[in-house]
């Protein structure tokens, strides 16, 4: 009886040690692979801290400002073009459009080009105009 | 045959074998007790830390980013690993940039380590890399870059090759720069929208009067809070530093006789005293004589003024009179307790003493009531002019964010701030600020065009001019203080007076910027003219 249980604890032991062995071999490994996804984040936080100073860089007023002059031929708003929405009529309020500063003005938006547009969508029909109040105050 | 031990021995070894099991298993107990509850959640030795920059992000009160540690890496060579040290100072001098002649003399001398360069980017480390080279190493570290570029250099200054703060917020946030957590960020009061359209604005101005110099400040009146602050020249925090390039702020490094400007403070210390009624008579015609002084006239004025009309027309012999209402010595406490006699104190490092006189008699009191033998910061003339319309309350002026209404110790009589107030807005209106008018903003100011002083003489044509604009005046929130140095404006100077340089610069700063700061607009006059 002695015999088998000094065979049964000598069994546990080895498989205990077995176990501890599998444990510490996975847990060197979870180690590697967690210092790695340190080092991953790491670098992944240094390229995400380069591509943020690059957008500051690429979207600097300066740059914008060149853009929009050069690009969408837009300028500089005077005040007396900007409004706030306690200017503006309420829904159902009479807006006479051509005594009042408020006219009319329209906007052509252009046809979108057919070729990109899947045969299963409705294509567009011409190029359509918008019609919009913009605010004239004091022309 | 051999004789079995005794009974008792077998008992003695099962009982040492379990003895010694019990222990394994306490340790290992002891341990699994110690890893999982004792030290749970603590990281493992060994791993790898992820590096944090050395200094922490600067950002615009709206999180812009202003400055940020990028990683870059020095590298260094160990010389006596290569084959062929000619060849290997030859390919690193090509790949890096850096010198080979200086490589070369390096590679054969007596060091272990040699510096080849500083500051290389990730794409230039990949070229070196690829040479295959032995005995080359990294030493990984930050580079501070400036997304905005010129946009606020003199303010948020630079750093050194090693990260040390040299100039701006980058040194006088030194300490909190450096003791921030990981990732967290010191946030300015700086907003990058107004300083673009400031610098825009100012640099537009140089250009087309070919001034030596131009600058300006948005102040919150009621936090202290810089919202931009620009001084032209000024130069690109990322590239080298070329001739054209100036590092100074003239904004807190340089003091200046503002001029009349200054007549603003006179007319506060004028109505706290009740001294003077706006509609009481001054006369001005033939000038002002003090002694064996004459005070006279930039230009042609009627023989008498209202005080509300000297201050609207600028004359320099009524505020003179008006000045010496108060006296010496109640003017120079005025001045004091507005903050113009000693340095001004906020988180840039740089800064200027005031100059005054030591011997402040009659003379020197009618002068300085109207701008001349004082010399302040402008950053320090703004911090008393917010005094005068914030309700009368101090303010200390300050690069921090700070939404918060800081004003502190009260100066002024609010009435006296309201006065003021109404006053500043008839000079726009009816006075030498037509200019600055902006339809929609109710616009409230003062002009000044001081002549300059080289080498102890006025000259008449080099003019420091100058606009002190406070918006909505009704109830002001901000003020706009510009300056040009020395303006070329034509027609015998008579258009570099700061009414028709620096005014107008005040007004289009104004109108570009007062939307951005969400300031109500008024409805505009249908007659009213574009300020353009």
């Amino acid at each position: 009886m002695i015999r088998i249980l000094n065979f049964v604890c000598v069994i546990v032991a080895g498989l205990s040690c077995l176990a501890l062995y599998h444990v510490s071999e996975r847990t060197r490994v979870a180690r590697v692979e967690l210092s790695h996804v340190h080092r991953q984040i790491a670098h992944e936080r240094g390229l995400t801290a380069v591509l943020e100073a690059e957008w500051g860089r690429v979207a600097e007023p300066g740059r914008i400002q060149q853009l929009a002059q050069t690009r969408l031929g837009l300028e500089d708003a005077t005040s007396v073009q900007l409004a706030s929405f306690d200017m503006l009529p309420r829904r159902g309020e009479a807006a006479p459009l051509s005594t009042s500063p408020i006219r009319n003005a329209s906007v052509v938006a252009p046809a979108a080009p057919r070729a990109s547009v899947p045969t299963h969508i409705a294509q567009p029909q011409q190029a359509r105009t918008y019609r919009i109040a913009a605010v004239r105050i004091g022309m | 045959m051999t004789k079995s031990p005794p009974a008792g021995t077998f008992q003695r070894r099962i009982v040492i074998a379990a003895a010694l099991s019990v222990a394994a298993f306490a340790l290992v107990g002891i341990r699994l007790v110690d890893v999982t509850v004792l030290h749970a959640g603590k990281e493992a030795s060994g791993v790898a830390a992820v590096p944090s920059t050395l200094r922490a992000d600067l950002l615009d009160r709206n999180g812009k980013l202003l400055a940020r540690d990028l990683p870059v890496d020095d590298l260094y060579a160990r010389p006596h690993t290569f084959w062929n040290k000619e060849q290997a100072a030859h390919n690193l001098s090509k790949v890096t940039g850096a010198s080979e002649a200086r490589l070369k003399r390096a590679f054969h001398g007596s060091r272990e380590y040699v510096l080849v360069a500083r500051q290389i980017t990730p794409d230039v480390k990949d070229r070196v890399m690829s040479l295959g080279l032995p005995g080359i190493e990294f030493q990984t570290g930050g580079k501070r870059f400036y997304p905005e570029g010129r946009g606020a250099a003199q303010v948020i200054g630079v750093t050194d090759p090693d990260g040390n703060g040299v100039s701006g917020l980058e040194l006088g946030l030194e300490k909190r720069l450096r003791n921030q957590e990981p990732g967290a960020a010191v946030t300015t009061s700086l907003d990058m929208r107004v300083q673009y359209i400031l610098a825009h604005e100012a640099r537009k101005a140089k250009e087309t009067l070919d001034a030596h110099a131009a600058g300006g400040i948005v102040l919150d009146v009621r936090t202290g809070e810089v919202i931009a602050m620009v001084s032209l020249p000024d130069y690109d925090p990322n590239g080298p530093f070329t001739k054209a390039d100036s590092r100074r702020n003239m904004i807190v490094q340089d003091v200046y006789e503002l001029g009349s400007v200054f007549k603003v403070l006179t007319f506060a210390m004028a109505m706290e005293d009740h001294t003077i009624g706006l509609d009481d008579w001054l006369p001005i015609g033939a000038g002002f004589k003090i002694g064996k002084w004459t005070i006279r006239e930039a230009h042609h004025m009627p023989a008498m003024l209202t005080a509300r009309d000297v201050l609207a027309q600028s004359s320099n012999a009524g505020t003179a009179q008006i000045a010496l209402r108060s006296g010496p010595q109640r003017q120079r406490e005025f001045l004091s307790n507005l903050g113009l006699l000693h340095a001004v104190s906020s988180e840039l490092p740089e800064t200027a003493k005031p100059l005054y006189p030591h011997n402040w008699q009659q003379i020197q009191t009618a002068t300085i009531g109207f701008g001349h033998g004082i010399s302040v910061t402008p950053l320090a003339f703004a911090a008393a002019a917010a005094v005068v319309v914030n309700g009368g309350r101090k303010i200390t002026p300050t690069l921090l964010k700070h939404p918060g209404d800081a004003r502190g110790a009260q100066i002024l009589r609010p009435e006296t701030s309201a006065i003021m107030r109404d006053l500043l807005r008839y000079v726009v209106t009816n006075g030498t600020g037509r200019n600055a008018d902006v339809p929609g903003y109710d616009i409230g100011g003062k002009t000044g065009s001081a002549e300059k002083n080289v080498n102890g003489r006025y000259v008449a044509h080099k003019l420091l001019v100058s606009f002190f604009a406070t918006f909505p005046a009704k109830d002001p929130r901000y003020i706009v203080f510009v300056l040009i140095d020395e303006p070329h404006g034509g027609k015998g100077g008579v258009l570099s007076l700061a009414g028709h340089t620096a005014a107008p610069l005040a007004g289009s700063v104004i109108a570009r910027i007062a939307p951005i700061l969400g300031v109500p607009k008024e409805p505009v006059p249908p007659d009213a003219k574009e300020n353009s």
